[in-house]
């Protein structure tokens, strides 16, 4: 496709942040190049809305082509792409996960919606680990308001620790929780652990012209009725309205070119139908490729005067690679069994969640782990699939007698999740592998992964608190318990990675300024979750709307002053 | 929130499998490495030698709205009739259902272990020497193949391997077999629309409005449920 000409910036990846830039910078009336490495996708008329499991090729279960099952929105990527290899360093286990297709991970991700709290922003004030924040709370929490209003969040505002209220009006009426979640709740507060609604970036009553949830099919196969948050049926189509956004699909970033001054002039990218190498000259370049995209684009744009890659003097470009600590178990709970029926199929994902409730215990040092976690829970009558619901692990013997068995267990398991937050360590980062080249003759990325005792000790913690739960409910355990080193997930496995160009007060120490700015190279802008400081709990992708609605909205004051 | 029951594939099988879908992408039908036909391990096969499983899957990028089974069943014939069998004696017809080769389990089954990827290409070595096994057990003690024995004397042979606490000595390898079968039919089973009507799942369909939440009866249950742990009923709308 031929460009015009007539924009003034590019941004790499239309995703989440990229989403929130091109959208805020077409609005205040700036032309906009977006580009994507992935396929054109219109979730309008692609969304498998209402499809049975049955009619999906193996039930709709995972294959190495559909990681996620057959029905996901994720087309083209996965953890591992033909042609697009990564390597990892010795002892790491590190799983990259990449979406290929406009609207990146916003397409299928969970839509879990958490504030990041005060002490998210500073946590190395609060226990001396990591980096603090070059910002606060109070200086997103204004973005944070603006993002949930305009995205759509159903929750509610409970007054908790950390776990931040939204602005008046804001939040949508959370769903009503079901029985699995009651009985949650229920003997979650018996141990004094507060279990309140769930936030999540699904509308619950229309706004603008998407419609509010229908309660049906699950979120991660995308939404055509646009009641799950993705940027395909908001951000982008919304620039594109102005008139003022420019897309290129299928055009993989390799590289920031920069001027005699230093400044960006522009990118490279490789047309992916033809091969070709091309340029797309720009005012300003803002970066919002994914945390390990935007990494390895910096790395590889290395140059005489930018030796060990674009905007890393501090050469903390791949450094403090942070994913979610995450761990699970699921249990059987006799008195849930040949339970009433009804649809439970609700919002699909939570209407309730247990937030970290240790805050107190934490700081009186009457705990062995740093920093929080949160479960995500759940458990009903799930569309029948592969593995129904545990069932084929409970039941025993075959026969009429199993019939009635699985009648009886259906719906009667309850799932916990840990979703915690890891400290940055030495032992994870990534690095440019020169030995390896992707198809498209880029040199991929290495990965260096490691858990440290922090992240274990939180893993105890989260097994030894599930197994009170479940034993209060006199519940059967169906997973097993393993040690913490082997129960966590892998690095990379939540898909929650963040850090690898962390935001600052020092360029010393830091990639960019507290509004996403390179230090060195000032119409630079990160707008994707490679400039997290440390990474909370807290799923990221509210704050990364947040953060590039901020950091973008620098970047057009900075640009209507000239200074770009 | 990602289901924590089902543990990913290691990264190397991965790397694998995506090696050997490369190398078989050009030519349809091409076998896919380290995939085998039966083995029983006694070099005899009574159920016939089935065709090999063929690459490649439906892609990364199939058409999620009218899905299609791009690879063929590659069961003989007579492990079809033997899986067939089966299928009905571990979901046979009862007053709320019918029987599983009703609802066509058996040719899922058959889907299954054709499939050209990892998960599937391990469970087809499983199921086909689980097959034979039956079969040879079957004539062993009854002069006749599994699918031509009376309910009783299938049962005979089952009861040696389905039940978790009373597996014959030596007979682990094939126990498990039966486990992953069963889960298999009853995946397929109650993933049908007469399945889902016998489970009793009753969503998939769109809500206008508030979401309602449990009815008055799941409450109930529920209350009652929570009482019986010493456990508070939190308070709902």
């Amino acid at each position: 496709m031929a460009l015009s000409g007539n924009h003034e910036v590019v941004v790499v990846g239309s995703g989440a942040g990229g989403g929130m830039s091109a959208y805020l910078l077409t609005r205040a009336g700036i032309g906009v190049v977006l580009v994507e490495a992935g396929r054109d996708y219109d979730p309008f008329t692609e969304t498998p809305m209402f499809n049975t499991s049955r009619e999906a090729p193996l039930l709709g279960f995972r294959t190495p082509d559909k990681d996620f099952g057959f029905y996901n929105a994720g087309v083209g990527g996965g953890w591992e792409i033909p042609g697009e290899p990564y390597s990892t360093g010795e002892d790491s286990d590190f799983r990259w996960y990449r979406t290929r297709m406009l609207g990146g991970r916003t397409n299928h991700w969970g839509r879990n919606s958490f504030r990041m709290g005060p002490l998210d922003f500073k946590p190395r004030s609060r226990d001396g680990l990591g980096v603090d924040w070059p910002i606060g709370y109070e200086d997103l929490e204004p973005y944070y308001d603006r993002t949930e209003a305009l995205i759509g969040v159903y929750g509610s505002n409970d007054g908790l620790t950390n776990s931040p209220d939204s602005g008046p009006g804001i939040l949508h009426k959370p769903p009503r929780p079901r029985i699995a979640e009651l009985m949650i709740k229920s003997v979650a507060e018996s141990m004094g652990m507060p279990c309140v609604p769930m936030r999540r970036a699904v509308l619950t009553r229309p706004m603008d012209d998407r419609a509010a949830c229908f309660y049906a099919t699950a979120c991660g196969r995308g939404c055509s009725i646009g009641a799950a948050f993705q940027s395909t049926t908001s951000l982008i189509p919304w620039a594109k309205a102005t008139g003022r956004l420019e897309m290129l699909t299928d055009a993989m970033v390799y590289g920031v070119e920069t001027d005699e001054r230093g400044r960006a002039s522009g990118i490279n990218y490789i047309d992916k139908g033809s091969g070709e190498h091309r340029h797309i000259p720009a005012r300003a370049v803002v970066l919002a490729a994914s945390t390990g995209e935007t990494a390895r684009i910096l790395l590889n744009s290395a140059s005489g005067r930018h030796p060990d890659g674009l905007a890393n003097a501090s050469g903390q470009v791949g450094k403090n690679l942070m994913d979610t600590v995450g761990a699970g178990m699921a249990a059987q709970i006799p008195s849930l069994e040949n339970r009433p029926r009804y649809n439970e199929d609700g919002a699909m994902g939570g209407h309730v969640y247990i937030p970290f409730w240790l805050y107190d215990e934490q700081d009186a040092g009457r705990l062995d782990f740093p920093r929080g976690y949160h479960y995500e829970v759940g458990g009903g009558f799930r569309e029948p699939g592969y593995g129904i619901d545990y069932i084929p692990f409970i039941v025993d013997g075959y026969g009429r007698s199993l019939k009635e068995d699985a009648r009886r267990y259906y719906g009667s398991v309850l799932r916990f999740a840990q979703r915690g937050e890891m400290i940055p360590n030495d032992g994870c980062y990534a690095e440019i592998d020169s030995g390896i080249k992707d198809r498209f003759g880029i040199p991929v990325l290495r990965f260096h992964y490691r858990h440290t005792e922090h992240e274990f000790r939180q893993v105890a913690h989260f097994q030894q608190t599930t197994l009170d739960l479940i034993d209060r409910l006199g519940g059967r355990l169906l997973t097993d318990v393993r040690p913490p080193q082997e129960a966590i997930s892998a690095g990379g496995v939540i898909i929650h990675e963040v850090g690898t160009a962390r935001m600052g007060d020092d360029p010393e120490t830091s990639v960019t300024n507290g509004f996403g700015q390179a230090w060195e190279v000032g119409n630079l802008y990160l707008t994707d979750g490679s400039v997290f400081a440390s990474k909370a709990h807290k799923n990221p992708t509210l704050t990364i709307l947040a953060l590039a609605w901020r950091s973008t909205e620098n970047l057009i004051e900075r640009m209507r002053r000239n200074e770009i | 929130m990602k289901d924590v029951s089902l543990p990913m594939v290691d990264r190397r099988t991965t790397l694998k499998w995506l090696a050997s879908a490369l190398v078989t992408a050009g030519a349809a039908r091409a076998q896919i490495p380290g995939s085998a036909g039966t083995d029983t391990g006694t070099g005899l096969s009574l159920l016939g030698t089935p065709e090999p499983a063929s690459g490649p899957g439906y892609g990364r990028d199939p058409d999620l709205l009218n899905p299609t089974v791009p690879w063929e069943r590659t069961m003989t014939p007579r492990q079809l009739r033997v899986a067939a069998a089966l299928c009905d004696m571990i979901l046979p017809e009862d007053e709320v259902s019918p029987a599983a080769t009703a609802l066509g389990v058996h040719e899922f089954i058959d889907e299954w272990v054709s499939a050209p990827y990892p998960d599937q290409q391990r469970d087809r070595e499983q199921i086909f020497d689980g097959l034979e096994w039956l079969e040879r057990s079957s004539r062993e003690r009854f002069a006749a193949g599994f699918a031509d024995l009376t309910d009783d004397q299938r049962a005979g042979i089952l009861d040696r391997i389905a039940f978790a606490d009373r597996v014959e000595s030596g007979l682990e390898d094939t126990a498990a077999f039966f486990h992953q079968y069963r889960n298999l039919a009853l995946s397929a089973f109650y993933a049908t629309e007469e399945g889902r009507a016998d489970i009793g799942y009753i969503g998939n369909v769109p809500i206008i409005g508030e979401y309602p939440g449990p009815t008055p009866e799941a409450l109930a249950h529920l209350k009652a449920a929570l009482a019986g742990l010493g456990l508070q009923m939190p308070e709902v709308e």
